[in-house]
């Protein structure tokens, strides 16, 4: 009997040693003074510019290693989550408007006021990287806006001229239907999306998804519901496609196959775009967005305007270093590297030009995105947010496929919102 | 001597069995139990949660979508198991058949099986694109395969049933090889004929087999949640006519982070498999011969 009792612990010994192995996230310090960091983040196409940051870091300290870790958009916040439960965050990790508040207040994140210089970043991208309690939980990486993305091949051979930044809904809607008829491709796709989507047309239209204190949806305010309205019955003219087609080929896909002239793309993808289809260099140009002709407040100008920020865990155990790491992230150096990679457009006041020169080895002017952070929106979000993204989508859903009138569609969203936010 | 040989014997029973055992208890008993903890739980981010009773049972059974996943899971097993299964024993006998390059026939139709099923739902999405693919451009057809809510789970039906039917087929064919020639000779020396013979002497000899696969395919089709993921985006509108059991679970778990009332699918799923494992048990007797 001992021996089964010693083989029975032995046993379960290497299963939990096992166990273990299989789940190190953070690294620790080495026995000469060496530190060891993991960063985590979700976008392949920004791993060499977040590399060639981390290298010059670690050019002036060479004690310090940092390892880039990519894991993709749909797996990195299941993996977080679970990472954060059992207290084994990666030590620097990007964190996403959507995500924040539930990661901050919560308590996951470390305080990084004392780091960030803030005067040398806009309100937005602050308010981006801000808990609940106005504290800051992360340093400023990016910032993005929604543009205009249009196909210059389609828009020649129907003969029309180039949208501009005195475009209206109109004039977006006489284009889609003039190429249409022209070319027999589509116009402008507009499809089920947030932020890629009805959002825009919403704050254009002097509407608003949540409001100001973030404790109320906006869906039923005639603002909104007007302009809600309007984008959703754009897939009823001809030369929209309707919302089945783009569950089958995501629109970028159906743009770059030159299905279609016109849709809504962020900052953040049109260098990878490029990167990867050469095909495109002449084609692809960019507009700001076309502005509502009779906006309920304002002047009719908005984009979405989002960023992420660099964070790390609560409890990190070599803070200093990853605090000193951050604050190199987030200075004019490390920030610079950023733009000039073509990464994102940084978030530092001022460097906006670096991502803009990032493209100068294709034929588009991208420095039409650099005004439209004038009139940007914040990204719309609150603690509860990740509760009823989904179930606000699947209404869309309903409405587009006509389960539901487009009326009681709005409705149940401003229930589903209200009641997720009044918890 | 007797009793310290007995016990000895015992000891190294239990140590072979014994890290089954505990992987069994770490890997599925206590989940399970954790499962039912939770479905009985509102739980909050990062693992906090707070005991609620049956609130989330309350909920899941007040909810249209729930009960609209339910039905999907149900129909999709009646759109796969009888046909596959069906499919399957017709295919086991043809390939028992003496033909030349059987072979070469049982290994492409166990093909399906070995590649990943990520996969094989990426090829089938991209052959049943309403635009471009390849199947409405061979019929000169229209159909909306994959975003008609009347016609998706038929589609995830077909691509389910191609990637297993001849996983079933080469069990059911071993079930068949497992038949003494001794019957057959029997039977045709009576006047037996070949469909007489399938009648009477394969099913009744291969249903234990049979009994395995329609367990296996039940089970799997109850469950069904890779297939239909990767065939229908979330962006797609006849997303709640194809969603599954197991794809609202995943949604409510990992997207809406909503784990305690996750949880309660969960459960609801394992009783309902449970439910229809045991009625097959009971009927089992009727047509099930474990006699050789």
């Amino acid at each position: 009997m001992k021996n089964t009792k010693k083989i029975a612990a032995g046993t379960l010994a290497a299963v939990m040693a096992a166990g273990m192995v299989g789940c190190g996230g953070q690294s620790g310090t080495g026995s000469n003074g060496q530190v060891n960091l993991t960063f985590q983040i979700w976008d392949v196409g920004q791993r060499d510019g977040m590399q060639a940051m981390c290298d010059a870091y670690t050019a002036k300290n060479p004690n310090v290693k940092i390892e880039v870790q990519v894991t993709s958009w749909n797996e990195y916040w299941t993996k977080l989550e679970a990472a954060a439960t059992s207290q084994k965050m990666p030590d620097i990790f990007w964190m996403h408007t959507n995500e924040i508040l539930k990661y901050a207040d919560n308590g996951m994140l470390a305080d990084v006021s004392d780091i960030v210089e803030t005067d040398k970043f806009s309100d937005i991208s602050l308010s981006n990287a801000q808990g609940s309690d106005g504290k800051l939980y992360g340093v400023p990486k990016d910032k993005d806006v929604i543009c205009l993305a249009y196909n210059k091949e389609l828009f020649d051979q129907a003969g029309v001229a180039y949208p501009d930044e005195n475009w209206t809904w109109d004039d977006l809607v006489t284009a889609s239907q003039t190429i249409y008829d022209a070319t027999g491709k589509y116009g402008y796709m507009a499809y089920a999306d947030d932020q890629l989507g009805y959002w825009n047309f919403v704050y254009q239209n002097g509407g608003y998804i949540l409001n100001d204190d973030k404790t109320k949806a906006g869906f039923t305010q005639p603002a909104t519901a007007e302009a809600m309205e309007f984008y959703i019955n754009l897939q009823k003219n001809d030369w929209c496609p309707d919302q089945t087609y783009f569950a089958e080929q995501a629109p970028g896909a159906a743009f770059l196959s030159g299905q279609g002239a016109m849709y809504l793309e962020g900052t953040w993808n049109f260098l990878p775009m490029l990167q990867n289809n050469p095909e495109l260099n002449g084609k692809l140009a960019v507009a700001a967005l076309p502005k509502a002709p009779s906006p309920a407040s304002g002047d009719g100008r908005a984009t979405i305007s989002n960023g992420l920020c660099y964070a790390t865990a609560a409890n990190n155990k070599n803070m200093d270093v990853v605090k000193d790491v951050l604050k190199f992230f987030g200075s004019e150096e490390g920030q610079r590297i950023q733009g000039e990679s073509g990464a994102a457009i940084p978030a530092y006041n001022g460097l906006e030009q670096t991502w803009v020169d990032a493209f100068k080895d294709y034929d588009i002017d991208v420095s039409i995105c650099i005004p439209m952070f004038e009139y940007g929106v914040q990204s719309v979000n609150n603690a509860s947010r990740p509760e009823w993204k989904t179930k606000v989508s699947d209404e869309l859903l309903k409405i587009y496929s006509g389960q539901v009138e487009l009326q009681q569609g709005l409705q149940n969203m401003q229930d589903i919102v209200d009641q997720a936010s009044a918890k | 001597m007797k009793n310290k040989q007995r016990g000895n014997n015992m000891m190294w029973g239990y140590i072979m069995v014994g890290p089954t055992i505990l992987g069994l208890l770490i890997l599925n008993i206590y989940p399970f139990i954790d499962t039912i903890r939770l479905s009985l739980s509102a739980t909050k981010a990062f693992g906090a949660y707070e005991f609620v009773g049956l609130q989330n049972y309350m909920d899941m059974f007040a909810s249209t979508e729930f009960w609209k996943a339910t039905w999907n899971s149900i129909w999709f097993c009646v759109l796969t198991v009888p046909v596959g299964v069906f499919l399957a024993l017709l295919l086991a006998i043809l390939l028992n058949a003496n033909i030349k390059g059987k072979s070469i026939f049982r290994t492409i139709y166990f093909l399906p099986m070995v590649v990943a099923p990520a996969a094989v739902a990426m090829v089938w999405k991209w052959m049943f694109n309403a635009e471009f693919g390849i199947i409405n451009s061979l019929l000169g057809t229209r159909i909306k395969w994959i975003t008609d809510p009347s016609i998706v789970l038929f589609t995830c039906a077909v691509v389910s049933v191609w990637s297993s039917v001849g996983y079933d087929a080469i069990l059911l064919l071993s079930g068949i090889q497992n038949i003494s020639k001794s019957y057959y000779e029997a039977a045709s020396l009576d006047g037996a004929g070949p469909i007489k013979q399938f009648f009477t002497i394969t099913i009744p000899m291969v249903s234990p087999t049979l009994f395995v696969v329609l367990i296996m395919r039940l089970m799997a089709s109850l469950k069904v949640y890779d297939l239909i993921y990767m065939m229908v985006d979330q962006s797609n509108p006849a997303l709640t006519d194809a969603q599954s059991l197991m794809y609202l679970f995943y949604r409510e778990s990992f997207i809406a982070g909503n784990k305690g009332y996750a949880s309660a699918i969960v459960i609801w799923t394992v009783l309902l498999i449970g439910v229809v494992t045991a009625i097959q048990f009971i009927g089992q007797k009727k047509w099930v011969n474990y006699e050789v």
